[in-house]
Formats: structure tokens, C-alpha cells, sequence
């Protein structure tokens, strides 16, 4: 079987996405690493002819090109979680999961869009862009607060998913636009759990130590 | 700020060997738990050059610093510089620190950074079920207002029983035949945090109690961050 290669950008939380479930699964791939900042390299022909959207991460495997991080780790864990942990099968838990990787694409679409505004001076409206952010994290702390009136301790089912995975790097990164974690505490104690998730790794924003 | 004792966190949101950082009147505090169980509530500024400790982790019984690592144990005083590991650091580089307590299931802070002796939190300890924390972009007289409208009784230094006062931080209500405990904390001039436990023994109370009370206070969140009316017409405390 030929090597997976993700087009990867280090310091993009949506690559991230891809490259923690990676890690998490175990499973070997390439490292294709494109300058997205300040090169623009997603924007040149050859990965344009990958993915004309222009956008990162690209996902390649055999025959199979993929773009965005959601479609990719769905992917991912059809082909490579023989026990469909990650993504789970019944109806209820599927759709579950499918509703929080929504969220985490479009409703967290405002913070990967205030972190590019504070740290590359992409543009847009930084305070719109704040509130919707703000406004995300906190249906995510209350979801997540309301869960652990039921003793659970994800955000679906009773073990760790793909949602986990795909809602962590924005709250986790929130700092690099001056979002503190103060006022999400149940968020914080999720963050410590998804942290402790076997094969769990950082990004540059978020330190290793804990 | 006044000098008074003001709720800060509840207490079993607080994990061992964790920090955060959090404001009373917009004073940046960081509050951390050690790994003995000790809750600790500092200024949230390293003696170094000013990074916020909340920035920073716990290891065991002491903090670190995340920019040059310096670790404060848990009376504030730095033990350890890694630039200079065989320095034994002078007992004068330490963290000003408020004076702290848990009561209620709360974590309380004296509004005065190295106050010594402050005078004893009014409130007897009770058995609590802690709900959540609860954080309102409204100031805090606006808060006191609608828990006013729905009050049974405001327990604070000064209450005499039946009324809400504007310095309350403590506020009981009966809803739906739970008896709750709301500590009120003003984060800033436009920013508030209700701590809300329930009165009684998490067995009887955890779970459904838990869920109502919760979906309560995102309702009183939603009326106090949408209405810009006063909630109670003509209501003065
Ligand atoms: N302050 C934390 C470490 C710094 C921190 O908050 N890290 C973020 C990521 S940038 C995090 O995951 N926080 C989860 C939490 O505060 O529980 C500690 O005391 O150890
Ligand atoms: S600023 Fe804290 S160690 Fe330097």
C-alpha cells in the first residue's frame, strides 16, 4: 500500500486536526509540509490541482485526494479504527459526532479567523469576529457542563471521538487571540482529559508541559 | 475594591495541580490548587518580569512561570531560578498573594493583596451540591437586581433576612424545592460570575437537580445579557 501524505501547514489548527487523530490512530504517513505563511504556496498550481478550494490540509492515500480536516478524519477513521471508536456507528452516536464536526468546521470558522487576524493580520472584523468566537465556546461549556451532570466526561458517548478531536485546537489556541480560558471551566477540565487521550500531541501555541 | 471577602471559584471545579486565572474588579488574580488539595489565590504576576502565573502549570506543591520557569511554592516564595540552579534565592522574590479560603463549596478571597489577619467570612459552613459557574456580561448591580426579583433572602454581613443589598456576594433562593446558594463575583465593570451550589448532600441533589438548575441560570443569563430595561420596573435595593 502506498504512503499516505498530508499537505500540512504547522502552525494551521485545521492541519492539526488531521495530525493529532494521525497520532492518536497510529498510523504512519508523510509530512508534506507547504508555506502557507507568508510563502502562499497552497495557492500555486500544483496544490491547486490537488484541491482547488486553495485551502489546507490535503489529504492523499492511494487513489483518494481529500480536502478539509472534518471530511479527512472521517475518512481516517472509516479506514483505520477497525473498532469505530473514533467515529461510532450507530445512528444516534454517528449523527452526534456529524453535528460537532459541523460546529467545529463553521461555528469555529470565527476563531480560526480571529487567530489569523492576530497573528498573521489576516483581515476581518476583530470584535465581530471575538464574539462569534466567545459565543462557540460557551455552547461548548455548557454542552460540556451539562455532561458532566451525567458523569460523562466527551462530547458524545462514553469515550472519546472524532468531536473531541476536531473542537479541541480552537479553545486550546484561544490565547494566540487574547481569548482567556477563565470563563469555560468545563472546558478546561475537558481539555485536561482530551490531553491524557493516548498518542496525544501539541502544536506550537500549545505547551507540552501539563 | 472593597475590603471584603469575595467568592472567586468553586471549589470542586478546582483541580489538583491545576491553575486559572481569573479578576475581581479587574484585577488579574491566578487561583491553583496544589497537589496536596490546598487551594491558593495569588496576584496573577510573576516577581520576574510580570508574566501571568495562571499562564504557568503546577508541578507538585509549587507553580511555575512559563516564561523563564522560575516555581513559587505554596507560600508564594520563589525556591527556584533554572538560570541560576545552585542560587538559594532570596526569601524577598515572592508573589503577592490574597488572603483565601473554601467555604460552601466556594473559593473565597479577601479583596486585599498581603492582608495578614482579615476579619472571619460571616457564613457557617453547610453540606453543598456544587451546579456550576456560571458568566454573565452584565455588571453586577444588574445581576443582584434580577436575583432581587426572584429573592427569598440575602444572606451577607449586612442583610436583615427578606432583601437583597447591593453589596451582597452571597444570595439564597428556593427553586423548584431546592434551596440554592448563588456567590456573586464582579469580574469587571461589565463582567459578572454567579457560583451556584445547591443546598444538601450530593447524593440526594446530584443529577436532575444539577440539570434544572443549570438550564435556570442560562435563562437568567440570556434575560440579563438581552434586556437592557431594568428587569424589575422601579426596583431599588
Ligand atoms: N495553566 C495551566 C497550563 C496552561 C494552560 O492553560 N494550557 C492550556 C492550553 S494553551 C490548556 O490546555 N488549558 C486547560 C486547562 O486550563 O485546564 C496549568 O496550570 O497547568
Ligand atoms: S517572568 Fe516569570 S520567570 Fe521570568
Amino acid at each position: 500500500m502506498s504512503e499516505i501524505r498530508l499537505y500540512d501547514f504547522e502552525l494551521d489548527e485545521n492541519c492539526y486536526k488531521v495530525r493529532l487523530l494521525l497520532s492518536v490512530l497510529a498510523v504512519p504517513y508523510r509530512k508534506m509540509a507547504v508555506n502557507m505563511i507568508p510563502g502562499g504556496e497552497h495557492l500555486e498550481p500544483p496544490l491547486l490541482a490537488l484541491n482547488p478550494r486553495g485551502s489546507l490540509p490535503i489529504l492523499l492515500d492511494g487513489e483518494l485526494v481529500l480536502s478539509e480536516a472534518e471530511p479527512i478524519m472521517i475518512y481516517l477513521a472509516r479506514a483505520y479504527d477497525a473498532a469505530d471508536k473514533w467515529l461510532p456507528s450507530d445512528a444516534n452516536g454517528l449523527a452526534m459526532v456529524a453535528m460537532w464536526l459541523q460546529f467545529a468546521s463553521r461555528d469555529l470558522h470565527a476563531a480560526w479567523r480571529a487567530r489569523r487576524h492576530a497573528m498573521f493580520d489576516a483581515s476581518g472584523d476583530e470584535q465581530a469576529l471575538h464574539h462569534a468566537a466567545r459565543r462557540a465556546f460557551r455552547l461548548m461549556d455548557d454542552h460540556m457542563t451539562a455532561r458532566e451532570f451525567d458523569d460523562a466526561a466527551w462530547f458524545v458517548g462514553t469515550a472519546p471521538s472524532l468531536a473531541d478531536l476536531a473542537l479541541f485546537p480552537a479553545i486550546a489556541l484561544s490565547r494566540d487571540f487574547a481569548v482567556e480560558h477563565e470563563t469555560y471551566p468545563a472546558l478546561r477540565r475537558w481539555m485536561r482529559r482530551v490531553r491524557a487521550i493516548p498518542g496525544f500531541i501539541t502544536m506550537p501555541g500549545i505547551p507540552d508541559y501539563y | 475594591m472593597q475590603s471584603a471577602w469575595y467568592p472567586i471559584a468553586l471549589a470542586e471545579g478546582l483541580e489538583r495541580g491545576t491553575s486559572v486565572g481569573t479578576r475581581l474588579f479587574g484585577r488579574e488574580l491566578v487561583v491553583w490548587r496544589d497537589a496536596a488539595g490546598s487551594s491558593h489565590v495569588w496576584e496573577d504576576r510573576c516577581p520576574h518580569r510580570g508574566m501571568r502565573l495562571s499562564f504557568g502549570f503546577v508541578r507538585d506543591n509549587h507553580i511555575a512561570c512559563l516564561y523563564h520557569g522560575w516555581q513559587y511554592d505554596a507560600s508564594a516564595r520563589c525556591r527556584y531560578i533554572p538560570a541560576h540552579p545552585d542560587l538559594a534565592v532570596p526569601n524577598s522574590i515572592r508573589v503577592a498573594t490574597y488572603a483565601s479560603l473554601e467555604r460552601l463549596g466556594f473559593v473565597w478571597a479577601y479583596g486585599e493583596l498581603d492582608r495578614a489577619d482579615p476579619e472571619p467570612l460571616q457564613f457557617a459552613e453547610r453540606t453543598v451540591t456544587p451546579v456550576r459557574s456560571l458568566y454573565v456580561e452584565a455588571t453586577t448591580a444588574k445581576v443582584l437586581d434580577a436575583l432581587a426579583s426572584t429573592i427569598d433572602r440575602a444572606v451577607d454581613n449586612a442583610a436583615s433576612g427578606t432583601q437583597c443589598s447591593r453589596t451582597a456576594s452571597l444570595v439564597s433562593l428556593a427553586i423548584s424545592g431546592d434551596e440554592i446558594l448563588i456567590a456573586v463575583q464582579p469580574l469587571s465593570e461589565q463582567e459578572t460570575a454567579l457560583h451556584i451550589v445547591i443546598a444538601g448532600p450530593a447524593d440526594v441533589h446530584r443529577g436532575a437537580s444539577q440539570k434544572r438548575i443549570s438550564a435556570w441560570s442560562e435563562a437568567l443569563r440570556r434575560k440579563l445579557e438581552t434586556s437592557t430595561s431594568q428587569i424589575r420596573p422601579g426596583a431599588t435595593s
